[in-house]
Protein backbone atom coordinates (compact mmCIF):
# COMPACT_ATOMS: atom_id res chain seq x y z
CA UNK A 1 0.00 0.00 0.00
CA UNK A 2 1.33 3.45 -0.77
CA UNK A 3 0.35 7.20 -0.90
CA UNK A 4 -2.47 8.22 -3.27
CA UNK A 5 -0.79 9.88 -6.23
CA UNK A 6 -2.21 13.18 -6.73
CA UNK A 7 -4.66 13.48 -9.98
CA UNK A 8 -2.03 14.64 -12.88
CA UNK A 9 -3.06 17.65 -14.08
CA UNK A 10 -5.07 17.01 -16.84
CA UNK A 11 -3.47 16.00 -20.17
CA UNK A 12 -3.45 17.97 -23.37
CA UNK A 13 -3.63 21.26 -21.70
CA UNK A 14 0.09 22.19 -20.69
CA UNK A 15 -1.02 26.15 -21.79
CA UNK A 16 -1.85 28.85 -19.26
CA UNK A 17 -4.82 28.51 -17.41
CA UNK A 18 -4.99 31.77 -16.00
CA UNK A 19 -7.10 34.22 -17.43
CA UNK A 20 -4.64 37.06 -18.60
CA UNK A 21 -7.23 39.38 -20.21
CA UNK A 22 -7.99 41.14 -17.15
CA UNK A 23 -5.11 42.53 -16.58
CA UNK A 24 -2.46 44.35 -18.09
CA UNK A 25 1.27 44.77 -17.02
CA UNK A 26 1.48 47.17 -14.25
CA UNK A 27 2.48 50.72 -15.38
CA UNK A 28 5.35 52.18 -13.84
CA UNK A 29 3.39 55.16 -13.20
CA UNK A 30 1.21 53.87 -11.24
CA UNK A 31 4.11 52.04 -8.91
CA UNK A 32 5.56 55.75 -8.38
CA UNK A 33 1.97 56.83 -7.13
CA UNK A 34 1.92 54.15 -5.07
CA UNK A 35 5.68 55.16 -3.21
CA UNK A 36 4.60 58.43 -3.27
CA UNK A 37 2.04 57.33 -1.00
CA UNK A 38 3.62 54.95 1.29
CA UNK A 39 6.27 57.92 1.74
CA UNK A 40 4.07 60.25 3.36
CA UNK A 41 1.10 57.96 4.67
CA UNK A 42 3.03 56.95 8.38
CA UNK A 43 3.04 59.09 11.32
CA UNK A 44 6.90 59.18 10.64
CA UNK A 45 6.59 61.04 7.13
CA UNK A 46 4.35 63.28 8.54
CA UNK A 47 6.40 64.03 11.63
CA UNK A 48 9.32 64.79 9.03
CA UNK A 49 7.27 67.09 7.05
CA UNK A 50 6.02 68.67 9.75
CA UNK A 51 8.95 69.33 11.61
CA UNK A 52 10.62 70.68 8.19
CA UNK A 53 7.74 72.78 7.48
CA UNK A 54 8.25 74.05 11.45
CA UNK A 55 12.04 74.64 10.89
CA UNK A 56 11.52 76.48 7.49
CA UNK A 57 8.70 78.73 9.33
CA UNK A 58 10.89 79.36 11.93
CA UNK A 59 13.87 80.68 9.82
CA UNK A 60 11.32 83.02 8.22
CA UNK A 61 10.08 84.58 11.23
CA UNK A 62 14.09 84.74 12.56
CA UNK A 63 15.37 86.09 8.83
CA UNK A 64 12.35 88.88 8.70
CA UNK A 65 12.85 89.56 12.77
CA UNK A 66 16.86 90.02 12.63
CA UNK A 67 16.54 92.19 9.00
CA UNK A 68 13.76 94.34 9.94
CA UNK A 69 15.14 95.22 13.54
CA UNK A 70 19.03 95.92 12.50
CA UNK A 71 17.78 96.73 9.01
CA UNK A 72 20.43 94.59 7.11
CA UNK A 73 20.46 93.83 2.96
CA UNK A 74 19.63 90.18 2.31
CA UNK A 75 19.35 88.74 -0.95
CA UNK A 76 18.02 85.87 -3.23
CA UNK A 77 21.19 84.04 -3.21
CA UNK A 78 21.67 84.24 0.34
CA UNK A 79 17.83 83.35 1.49
CA UNK A 80 18.07 80.22 -1.33
CA UNK A 81 20.60 78.63 1.09
CA UNK A 82 19.17 79.73 4.20
CA UNK A 83 16.18 77.91 3.27
CA UNK A 84 17.47 74.86 1.65
CA UNK A 85 19.25 74.03 4.86
CA UNK A 86 16.17 73.39 6.94
CA UNK A 87 15.36 70.34 4.23
CA UNK A 88 19.08 68.81 3.92
CA UNK A 89 18.99 68.36 6.92
CA UNK A 90 15.49 65.83 7.94
CA UNK A 91 14.46 65.13 4.88
CA UNK A 92 17.05 62.77 3.15
CA UNK A 93 15.44 60.45 5.85
CA UNK A 94 12.56 60.12 3.50
CA UNK A 95 15.22 58.60 1.14
CA UNK A 96 16.54 56.17 3.92
CA UNK A 97 12.64 54.97 5.21
CA UNK A 98 10.94 54.43 1.60
CA UNK A 99 13.25 51.36 1.38
CA UNK A 100 14.76 50.07 4.69
CA UNK A 101 10.75 50.26 6.16
CA UNK A 102 9.79 47.58 3.76
CA UNK A 103 12.33 45.33 5.38
CA UNK A 104 11.83 46.73 9.26
CA UNK A 105 8.09 46.66 8.66
CA UNK A 106 8.23 43.85 6.79
CA UNK A 107 6.30 45.17 4.02
CA UNK A 108 8.31 44.14 1.86
CA UNK A 109 6.60 41.09 1.48
CA UNK A 110 3.22 42.62 -0.18
CA UNK A 111 5.22 44.96 -1.89
CA UNK A 112 7.39 42.11 -3.78
CA UNK A 113 4.49 40.30 -4.15
CA UNK A 114 2.27 42.56 -5.68
CA UNK A 115 4.87 43.64 -8.01
CA UNK A 116 7.75 40.82 -8.42
CA UNK A 117 10.30 42.80 -10.73
CA UNK A 118 11.63 44.26 -7.90
CA UNK A 119 14.17 46.22 -9.80
CA UNK A 120 10.83 48.12 -10.96
CA UNK A 121 9.42 49.00 -7.48
CA UNK A 122 13.39 50.19 -6.08
CA UNK A 123 12.96 52.49 -9.70
CA UNK A 124 9.43 53.94 -8.39
CA UNK A 125 10.95 54.83 -4.97
CA UNK A 126 13.84 56.37 -6.51
CA UNK A 127 11.26 58.53 -8.59
CA UNK A 128 9.33 59.45 -5.84
CA UNK A 129 12.10 60.42 -3.73
CA UNK A 130 13.28 62.25 -6.72
CA UNK A 131 10.34 64.20 -6.64
CA UNK A 132 9.86 64.71 -2.97
CA UNK A 133 13.53 66.34 -2.99
CA UNK A 134 12.47 68.25 -5.90
CA UNK A 135 9.60 69.53 -4.54
CA UNK A 136 10.97 70.28 -1.53
CA UNK A 137 13.55 72.52 -3.15
CA UNK A 138 10.56 74.23 -4.60
CA UNK A 139 9.10 75.20 -1.68
CA UNK A 140 12.26 76.64 0.09
CA UNK A 141 12.47 78.78 -2.57
CA UNK A 142 9.09 80.03 -2.51
CA UNK A 143 9.03 80.63 0.78
CA UNK A 144 12.66 82.44 0.21
CA UNK A 145 11.30 84.76 -2.19
CA UNK A 146 8.73 85.93 0.01
CA UNK A 147 11.36 86.24 3.08
CA UNK A 148 12.65 88.47 0.71
CA UNK A 149 9.47 90.17 -0.34
CA UNK A 150 8.95 90.91 3.36
CA UNK A 151 12.18 92.34 4.19
CA UNK A 152 12.49 94.76 1.54
CA UNK A 153 9.04 95.67 3.08
CA UNK A 154 9.86 95.94 6.26
CA UNK A 155 13.25 97.78 6.20
CA UNK A 156 12.42 99.49 2.96
CA UNK A 157 15.43 98.61 1.26
CA UNK A 158 15.33 97.63 -2.51
CA UNK A 159 14.31 94.25 -3.68
CA UNK A 160 17.57 92.11 -4.78
CA UNK A 161 16.96 89.30 -6.75
CA UNK A 162 20.32 87.83 -7.82
CA UNK A 163 19.71 84.21 -7.78
CA UNK A 164 21.07 82.75 -11.46
CA UNK A 165 20.35 80.33 -13.40
CA UNK A 166 23.82 78.01 -12.66
CA UNK A 167 23.49 78.57 -9.51
CA UNK A 168 19.52 77.26 -8.75
CA UNK A 169 20.32 74.44 -10.90
CA UNK A 170 23.95 73.53 -8.55
CA UNK A 171 21.43 73.72 -5.39
CA UNK A 172 18.64 71.39 -6.88
CA UNK A 173 21.42 69.07 -7.82
CA UNK A 174 23.33 69.09 -4.78
CA UNK A 175 20.21 68.46 -2.69
CA UNK A 176 19.21 65.65 -5.32
CA UNK A 177 22.35 64.32 -4.36
CA UNK A 178 21.96 63.82 -0.64
CA UNK A 179 18.81 62.75 -1.11
CA UNK A 180 19.80 59.88 -3.37
CA UNK A 181 22.79 58.96 -0.86
CA UNK A 182 20.28 58.41 2.03
CA UNK A 183 18.45 56.17 -0.96
CA UNK A 184 21.56 54.75 -2.08
CA UNK A 185 22.93 54.32 1.51
CA UNK A 186 19.51 52.80 2.58
CA UNK A 187 19.42 49.95 -0.55
CA UNK A 188 22.89 48.80 0.78
CA UNK A 189 22.01 48.63 4.71
CA UNK A 190 18.32 47.65 4.78
CA UNK A 191 18.29 49.07 7.81
CA UNK A 192 17.07 51.72 9.29
CA UNK A 193 18.94 52.86 12.20
CA UNK A 194 22.41 52.20 10.53
CA UNK A 195 21.31 53.65 7.08
CA UNK A 196 20.00 57.25 9.18
CA UNK A 197 23.47 56.86 11.32
CA UNK A 198 25.58 56.58 8.50
CA UNK A 199 23.90 58.83 6.09
CA UNK A 200 24.31 61.83 9.09
CA UNK A 201 28.17 61.14 9.41
CA UNK A 202 29.09 61.34 5.93
CA UNK A 203 26.69 63.82 5.00
CA UNK A 204 26.77 66.24 8.15
CA UNK A 205 29.48 65.22 10.84
CA UNK A 206 32.33 64.91 9.36
CA UNK A 207 31.92 67.48 6.19
CA UNK A 208 31.24 69.59 9.55
CA UNK A 209 33.68 68.27 12.07
CA UNK A 210 36.71 66.98 10.30
CA UNK A 211 36.67 67.62 6.37
CA UNK A 212 35.92 71.81 6.85
CA UNK A 213 39.04 71.52 9.26
CA UNK A 214 41.41 69.96 7.33
CA UNK A 215 40.58 71.71 4.48
CA UNK A 216 41.39 75.06 5.85
CA UNK A 217 44.76 73.45 7.63
CA UNK A 218 46.10 71.24 4.81
CA UNK A 219 47.03 71.68 1.27
CA UNK A 220 46.82 67.98 0.73
CA UNK A 221 42.88 68.04 1.93
CA UNK A 222 41.96 70.36 -0.86
CA UNK A 223 43.60 68.26 -3.28
CA UNK A 224 42.37 64.83 -1.98
CA UNK A 225 38.84 65.87 -0.40
CA UNK A 226 36.51 66.94 -3.12
CA UNK A 227 37.59 63.54 -4.23
CA UNK A 228 35.85 62.08 -1.34
CA UNK A 229 33.20 64.23 0.12
CA UNK A 230 29.92 65.16 -2.16
CA UNK A 231 30.18 68.47 -0.26
CA UNK A 232 33.20 69.36 -1.06
CA UNK A 233 33.04 68.66 -4.24
CA UNK A 234 30.09 70.31 -4.80
CA UNK A 235 30.49 73.70 -3.25
CA UNK A 236 32.52 75.31 -5.72
CA UNK A 237 29.78 74.33 -8.49
CA UNK A 238 27.14 75.80 -6.51
CA UNK A 239 28.82 78.98 -4.62
CA UNK A 240 31.79 79.93 -7.14
CA UNK A 241 34.02 79.54 -4.27
CA UNK A 242 35.72 76.60 -2.20
CA UNK A 243 34.53 75.08 1.48
CA UNK A 244 36.73 78.02 3.36
CA UNK A 245 35.22 80.76 1.18
CA UNK A 246 38.03 81.07 -1.52
CA UNK A 247 36.72 81.76 -4.84
CA UNK A 248 37.46 78.58 -7.45
CA UNK A 249 37.40 79.05 -11.20
CA UNK A 250 35.31 76.61 -11.97
CA UNK A 251 37.44 73.93 -14.02
CA UNK A 252 36.45 70.63 -15.75
CA UNK A 253 38.05 69.00 -12.76
CA UNK A 254 35.67 70.51 -10.77
CA UNK A 255 32.87 68.28 -12.81
CA UNK A 256 34.80 65.20 -12.47
CA UNK A 257 35.09 65.40 -9.05
CA UNK A 258 31.02 66.65 -8.20
CA UNK A 259 30.53 63.34 -11.05
CA UNK A 260 32.55 61.20 -9.05
CA UNK A 261 31.44 61.77 -5.80
CA UNK A 262 28.33 61.07 -6.72
CA UNK A 263 28.87 57.76 -8.48
CA UNK A 264 30.69 57.06 -4.84
CA UNK A 265 28.41 57.52 -2.49
CA UNK A 266 25.08 56.91 -5.12
CA UNK A 267 25.99 55.09 -7.72
CA UNK A 268 28.19 52.28 -6.03
CA UNK A 269 25.87 51.86 -2.86
CA UNK A 270 22.76 51.56 -5.07
CA UNK A 271 24.45 49.06 -7.49
CA UNK A 272 25.72 46.97 -4.87
CA UNK A 273 22.44 47.72 -2.54
CA UNK A 274 19.87 46.17 -6.08
CA UNK A 275 22.64 43.46 -6.14
CA UNK A 276 21.51 42.61 -2.78
CA UNK A 277 17.48 42.65 -2.91
CA UNK A 278 17.23 41.34 -6.16
CA UNK A 279 18.68 38.02 -4.93
CA UNK A 280 17.53 38.57 -1.34
CA UNK A 281 14.78 36.02 0.11
CA UNK A 282 12.32 37.88 1.22
CA UNK A 283 10.71 37.02 4.85
CA UNK B 1 -3.89 25.43 -10.33
CA UNK B 2 -0.41 25.44 -8.41
CA UNK B 3 2.00 23.10 -9.95
CA UNK B 4 4.97 22.30 -7.58
CA UNK B 5 7.49 20.22 -9.37
CA UNK B 6 10.65 18.52 -8.17
CA UNK B 7 11.06 21.84 -5.43
CA UNK B 8 14.17 21.89 -3.55
CA UNK B 9 15.39 24.93 -1.02
CA UNK B 10 18.41 24.60 0.63
CA UNK B 11 19.73 26.90 3.07
CA UNK B 12 23.95 25.79 3.21
CA UNK B 13 24.01 22.26 3.99
CA UNK B 14 20.41 22.21 5.61
CA UNK B 15 17.41 21.35 3.14
CA UNK B 16 13.98 22.98 4.16
CA UNK B 17 12.14 21.78 1.29
CA UNK B 18 13.16 18.18 -0.31
CA UNK B 19 12.18 17.16 -3.58
CA UNK B 20 8.31 18.12 -3.33
CA UNK B 21 5.86 18.47 -5.83
CA UNK B 22 2.17 18.53 -5.95
CA UNK B 23 -0.55 20.10 -7.96
CA UNK B 24 -3.49 22.34 -6.20
CA UNK B 25 -6.15 21.65 -8.17
CA UNK B 26 -9.12 24.41 -9.06
CA UNK B 27 -12.33 23.93 -7.72
CA UNK B 28 -10.59 22.22 -4.55
CA UNK B 29 -9.46 23.89 -1.36
CA UNK B 30 -6.14 21.51 -0.99
CA UNK B 31 -4.85 21.36 2.92
CA UNK B 32 -0.87 21.82 3.02
CA UNK B 33 -0.25 20.13 6.32
CA UNK B 34 3.15 19.59 8.60
CA UNK B 35 3.96 20.84 12.18
CA UNK B 36 6.25 23.61 12.20
CA UNK B 37 9.16 24.15 10.38
CA UNK B 38 8.04 21.26 7.75
CA UNK B 39 8.90 23.63 5.11
CA UNK B 40 5.58 24.53 4.23
CA UNK B 41 6.07 28.69 4.69
CA UNK B 42 9.36 28.32 2.17
CA UNK B 43 6.84 26.41 -0.06
CA UNK B 44 4.39 29.27 -0.20
CA UNK B 45 6.94 31.36 -0.60
CA UNK B 46 8.80 30.31 -3.73
CA UNK B 47 5.04 29.88 -4.88
CA UNK B 48 5.30 33.97 -4.67
CA UNK B 49 8.69 34.77 -5.64
CA UNK B 50 9.85 35.99 -2.39
CA UNK B 51 12.37 32.28 -2.18
CA UNK B 52 14.44 31.83 -4.77
CA UNK B 53 14.43 27.99 -5.31
CA UNK B 54 17.91 25.57 -5.02
CA UNK B 55 16.40 23.54 -8.01
CA UNK B 56 12.84 22.32 -9.21
CA UNK B 57 10.12 25.32 -9.98
CA UNK B 58 7.33 26.40 -9.42
CA UNK B 59 4.21 27.38 -11.86
CA UNK B 60 0.71 28.97 -11.18
CA UNK B 61 -1.95 28.76 -14.08
CA UNK B 62 1.02 27.84 -16.26
CA UNK B 63 2.89 30.59 -15.54
CA UNK B 64 5.97 31.18 -13.25
CA UNK B 65 4.74 33.83 -11.08
CA UNK B 66 6.97 36.69 -12.26
CA UNK B 67 5.51 36.60 -15.47
CA UNK B 68 2.23 36.67 -14.40
CA UNK B 69 0.96 40.43 -15.31
CA UNK B 70 -0.07 42.33 -12.35
CA UNK B 71 -0.51 39.35 -10.41
CA UNK B 72 -2.12 40.45 -7.79
CA UNK B 73 -5.07 39.80 -9.78
CA UNK B 74 -4.78 36.17 -10.23
CA UNK B 75 -3.42 34.79 -6.94
CA UNK B 76 -3.93 36.34 -3.84
CA UNK B 77 -1.65 35.57 -1.02
CA UNK B 78 -1.27 35.57 2.30
CA UNK B 79 2.09 34.46 3.87
CA UNK B 80 1.80 36.38 7.50
CA UNK B 81 -0.34 38.76 8.39
CA UNK B 82 2.04 40.70 10.69
CA UNK B 83 3.96 41.54 7.79
CA UNK B 84 2.16 45.40 7.03
CA UNK B 85 3.57 48.73 8.48
CA UNK B 86 2.16 48.91 12.06
CA UNK B 87 1.50 52.84 11.33
CA UNK B 88 -0.87 52.08 8.71
CA UNK B 89 -4.52 52.02 8.94
CA UNK B 90 -6.49 48.59 8.09
CA UNK B 91 -7.61 50.79 5.07
CA UNK B 92 -4.54 52.61 4.19
CA UNK B 93 -3.15 49.03 3.77
CA UNK B 94 -5.73 48.06 1.66
CA UNK B 95 -5.80 50.97 -0.29
CA UNK B 96 -2.11 50.85 -0.93
CA UNK B 97 -2.29 47.61 -2.47
CA UNK B 98 -5.62 48.33 -4.51
CA UNK B 99 -3.51 51.35 -5.79
CA UNK B 100 -1.02 48.79 -6.85
CA UNK B 101 -2.96 46.49 -8.32
CA UNK B 102 -4.90 49.32 -10.03
CA UNK B 103 -8.38 48.76 -8.49
CA UNK B 104 -11.07 50.94 -7.59
CA UNK B 105 -11.44 52.79 -4.46
CA UNK B 106 -14.35 51.24 -3.70
CA UNK B 107 -13.00 47.55 -3.78
CA UNK B 108 -11.23 48.59 -0.41
CA UNK B 109 -14.77 49.38 0.85
CA UNK B 110 -16.05 45.96 -0.76
CA UNK B 111 -13.42 43.88 0.80
CA UNK B 112 -13.55 45.21 4.80
CA UNK B 113 -17.40 44.39 4.44
CA UNK B 114 -16.82 40.93 3.34
CA UNK B 115 -14.23 40.16 5.96
CA UNK B 116 -16.43 41.97 8.70
CA UNK B 117 -13.74 44.81 9.72
CA UNK B 118 -16.27 47.60 10.86
CA UNK B 119 -15.23 51.55 9.72
CA UNK B 120 -13.72 51.75 13.49
CA UNK B 121 -12.11 48.85 12.92
CA UNK B 122 -10.57 50.09 9.66
CA UNK B 123 -9.17 53.09 10.69
CA UNK B 124 -7.26 52.02 13.42
CA UNK B 125 -3.49 51.48 13.15
CA UNK B 126 -2.03 47.77 12.41
CA UNK B 127 -0.30 47.96 15.80
CA UNK B 128 -3.12 48.25 17.69
CA UNK B 129 -5.06 45.43 15.46
CA UNK B 130 -5.38 41.67 17.59
CA UNK B 131 -4.09 38.63 15.15
CA UNK B 132 -7.74 37.54 14.71
CA UNK B 133 -8.40 41.40 13.22
CA UNK B 134 -4.72 41.24 11.21
CA UNK B 135 -5.77 37.81 9.68
CA UNK B 136 -9.35 39.55 8.72
CA UNK B 137 -7.01 42.49 7.07
CA UNK B 138 -4.87 39.67 5.64
CA UNK B 139 -7.48 37.52 4.06
CA UNK B 140 -8.91 40.91 2.42
CA UNK B 141 -5.81 42.15 1.05
CA UNK B 142 -5.47 38.25 -0.82
CA UNK B 143 -9.17 38.95 -2.03
CA UNK B 144 -8.61 42.34 -3.09
CA UNK B 145 -8.12 41.24 -6.90
CA UNK B 146 -10.17 38.95 -7.07
CA UNK B 147 -7.86 36.26 -8.06
CA UNK B 148 -8.48 32.72 -9.33
CA UNK B 149 -5.60 31.16 -7.38
CA UNK B 150 -5.27 31.51 -3.03
CA UNK B 151 -2.59 30.70 -1.38
CA UNK B 152 -2.67 31.24 2.42
CA UNK B 153 -0.08 30.54 4.90
CA UNK B 154 -2.00 29.46 8.77
CA UNK B 155 -5.03 31.70 7.76
CA UNK B 156 -7.21 30.23 10.88
CA UNK B 157 -4.20 31.37 12.94
CA UNK B 158 -5.31 33.89 15.67
CA UNK B 159 -9.04 33.91 14.15
CA UNK B 160 -11.82 32.71 16.87
CA UNK B 161 -14.28 29.46 16.48
CA UNK B 162 -16.89 31.84 15.12
CA UNK B 163 -13.98 33.55 12.46
CA UNK B 164 -12.40 30.02 11.43
CA UNK B 165 -16.27 29.03 11.00
CA UNK B 166 -16.65 31.73 8.31
CA UNK B 167 -13.06 31.52 6.77
CA UNK B 168 -14.32 27.46 5.66
CA UNK B 169 -17.53 28.66 4.51
CA UNK B 170 -16.04 31.91 2.46
CA UNK B 171 -12.90 29.35 1.38
CA UNK B 172 -15.21 26.52 0.40
CA UNK B 173 -17.68 29.07 -1.96
CA UNK B 174 -14.59 30.25 -3.66
CA UNK B 175 -13.27 26.77 -4.81
CA UNK B 176 -16.80 26.14 -5.63
CA UNK B 177 -17.17 28.80 -7.67
CA UNK B 178 -13.75 27.00 -9.25
CA UNK B 179 -10.99 28.90 -7.88
CA UNK B 180 -8.19 26.93 -6.01
CA UNK B 181 -7.20 27.55 -2.60
CA UNK B 182 -4.21 26.32 -0.89
CA UNK B 183 -3.99 26.66 2.94
CA UNK B 184 -1.54 25.43 5.23
CA UNK B 185 -1.80 24.82 8.68
CA UNK B 186 0.02 22.82 11.53
CA UNK B 187 -3.52 22.14 13.24
CA UNK B 188 -5.11 18.70 11.81
CA UNK B 189 -8.95 19.68 12.65
CA UNK B 190 -8.51 23.01 11.43
CA UNK B 191 -7.93 21.57 7.44
CA UNK B 192 -9.66 18.30 7.62
CA UNK B 193 -13.47 19.53 7.68
CA UNK B 194 -12.76 21.90 4.69
CA UNK B 195 -9.78 20.70 2.22
CA UNK B 196 -10.72 18.04 -0.23
CA UNK B 197 -7.42 16.96 -0.72
CA UNK B 198 -4.71 17.05 1.79
CA UNK B 199 -0.78 17.24 1.72
CA UNK B 200 1.37 16.23 4.96
CA UNK B 201 4.78 17.30 5.18
CA UNK B 202 7.57 16.63 7.53
CA UNK B 203 10.65 17.75 7.63
CA UNK B 204 10.93 19.50 4.11
CA UNK B 205 9.46 16.07 2.28
CA UNK B 206 6.11 15.10 1.32
CA UNK B 207 4.87 11.74 3.74
CA UNK B 208 1.26 11.48 2.34
CA UNK B 209 -1.18 12.89 0.11
CA UNK B 210 -4.37 12.41 -0.71
CA UNK B 211 -7.87 13.12 0.42
CA UNK B 212 -9.25 11.91 3.86
CA UNK B 213 -10.52 8.69 2.99
CA UNK B 214 -7.51 7.48 0.75
CA UNK B 215 -5.50 9.18 4.05
CA UNK B 216 -6.93 7.07 6.11
CA UNK B 217 -7.14 3.85 4.33
CA UNK B 218 -4.16 3.80 3.94
CA UNK B 219 -3.39 4.04 8.02
CA UNK B 220 -5.48 1.18 8.10
CA UNK B 221 -3.23 -1.32 9.31
CA UNK B 222 -3.03 0.72 12.61
CA UNK B 223 -6.75 0.13 13.04
CA UNK B 224 -7.94 0.39 16.96
CA UNK B 225 -11.04 -0.56 18.52
CA UNK B 226 -12.81 1.03 21.22
CA UNK B 227 -15.28 -0.63 22.98
CA UNK B 228 -16.97 -0.93 26.87
CA UNK B 229 -18.53 -3.97 27.68
CA UNK B 230 -20.93 -5.00 30.64
CA UNK B 231 -17.97 -7.10 31.73
CA UNK B 232 -14.51 -5.14 30.46
CA UNK B 233 -12.32 -7.92 32.21
CA UNK B 234 -14.00 -11.11 30.74
CA UNK B 235 -14.13 -9.15 27.14
CA UNK B 236 -10.04 -8.54 27.98
CA UNK B 237 -9.40 -12.08 28.40
CA UNK B 238 -11.28 -13.46 25.74
CA UNK B 239 -9.57 -10.52 23.68
CA UNK B 240 -6.25 -11.51 24.57
CA UNK B 241 -6.99 -15.62 24.16
CA UNK B 242 -7.76 -14.31 20.50
CA UNK B 243 -4.61 -12.91 20.33
CA UNK B 244 -5.44 -8.95 20.07
CA UNK B 245 -3.34 -6.78 22.33
CA UNK B 246 -5.82 -4.75 24.35
CA UNK B 247 -5.22 -2.14 26.91
CA UNK B 248 -7.53 -0.17 29.65
CA UNK B 249 -8.79 3.44 28.22
CA UNK B 250 -11.15 5.45 29.68
CA UNK B 251 -14.97 2.94 30.99
CA UNK B 252 -13.39 0.32 28.04
CA UNK B 253 -11.14 -0.80 26.47
CA UNK B 254 -8.66 -0.39 23.73
CA UNK B 255 -7.75 -3.27 20.94
CA UNK B 256 -5.49 -3.92 18.09
CA UNK B 257 -8.04 -4.95 15.65
CA UNK B 258 -10.95 -4.28 13.75
CA UNK B 259 -14.46 -3.34 15.36
CA UNK B 260 -15.72 -6.54 13.42
CA UNK B 261 -12.93 -8.74 14.97
CA UNK B 262 -14.23 -7.54 18.44
CA UNK B 263 -17.70 -7.83 17.77
CA UNK B 264 -17.55 -11.71 17.52
CA UNK B 265 -15.17 -12.53 20.10
CA UNK B 266 -17.10 -10.37 22.35
CA UNK B 267 -20.43 -12.73 20.81
CA UNK B 268 -18.31 -16.14 20.96
CA UNK B 269 -17.91 -14.66 24.82
CA UNK B 270 -21.19 -13.80 25.44
CA UNK B 271 -20.21 -10.70 26.67
CA UNK B 272 -22.93 -7.60 26.31
CA UNK B 273 -21.23 -4.52 24.44
CA UNK B 274 -22.79 -1.02 25.10
CA UNK B 275 -20.36 0.79 22.83
CA UNK B 276 -18.10 -0.44 20.31
CA UNK B 277 -16.67 1.97 17.83
CA UNK B 278 -13.67 2.74 15.33
CA UNK B 279 -11.19 4.27 17.15
CA UNK B 280 -8.50 3.81 14.23
CA UNK B 281 -5.92 5.60 13.56
CA UNK B 282 -7.58 8.50 13.48
CA UNK B 283 -5.73 11.28 10.71
CA UNK B 284 -4.86 13.33 13.99
CA UNK B 285 -2.11 9.70 15.09
CA UNK B 286 -1.20 9.41 11.29
CA UNK B 287 -0.26 13.09 11.29
CA UNK B 288 1.43 13.03 14.42
CA UNK B 289 3.33 9.83 13.52
CA UNK B 290 3.69 10.99 9.67
CA UNK B 291 5.69 14.01 10.84
CA UNK B 292 7.69 12.93 13.07
CA UNK B 293 10.79 11.64 11.98
CA UNK B 294 11.38 8.85 14.41
CA UNK B 295 7.86 7.01 13.98
CA UNK B 296 7.79 8.28 10.23
CA UNK B 297 9.46 4.96 9.45
CA UNK B 298 7.70 2.86 11.69
CA UNK B 299 3.58 3.35 10.36
CA UNK B 300 3.70 0.38 8.26
CA UNK B 301 2.34 0.69 4.61
CA UNK B 302 2.70 4.23 4.48
CA UNK B 303 5.67 4.84 2.31
CA UNK B 304 7.94 7.62 1.40
CA UNK B 305 7.17 8.77 -1.99
CA UNK B 306 10.50 9.58 -3.29
CA UNK B 307 9.86 11.08 -6.67
CA UNK B 308 6.92 12.87 -5.00
CA UNK B 309 4.98 11.19 -8.34
CA UNK B 310 3.67 13.95 -9.92
CA UNK B 311 4.05 14.28 -13.47
CA UNK B 312 5.28 17.74 -14.30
Amino acid sequence: MSTTAPVPPTAGTPGVTLDLSKSGPTPFGRLVAVEWRKMIDTRSGIWLLSITGGLLALVMVIIVLVVGLNDFQVDAAGLSQGFTLPISLLLPVFGILIVTSEWSQRTALASFTLEPHRARVLGAKLVAVSALAVATILVALVLGALTNVLCAAVTGNPLEWNLDASELVWTIISQLAFFLMGYALACLLLNTPGAIAVYYVIALLLPIMLWSTLYAIFDWAKDVLPWIDINTALTPLMTGSDLVGEPVDVDVVNYLQAGWTVVLWVGLPVALGLWRILRAEVK
Amino acid sequence: MITVDRLTVSYGGFTAVDDVSFVAQPGRVTGFLGPNGAGKSTTMRVMVGLTPPTSGQVTIGGLHYHDIPNPGRHVGSLLDASAQHAGRTGREILTIGAMTMGLPKSRVDEMLALVGLTDDEAGRRLRNYSLGMKQRLGIAHALLGDPSVLILDEPANGLDPAGIRWMRGLLKGYADRGGTVLLSSHLLHEVEQIADEMILIGHGRIVAQGDKKTLLASAAGAATTLVTSLDNAGLASALTRAGHSVEPMGEGLKVLASTEEVGRVSLAAGVVLTDLRSGGAGLEDLFLELTSATAREAVPGVGVPTTGGVPA
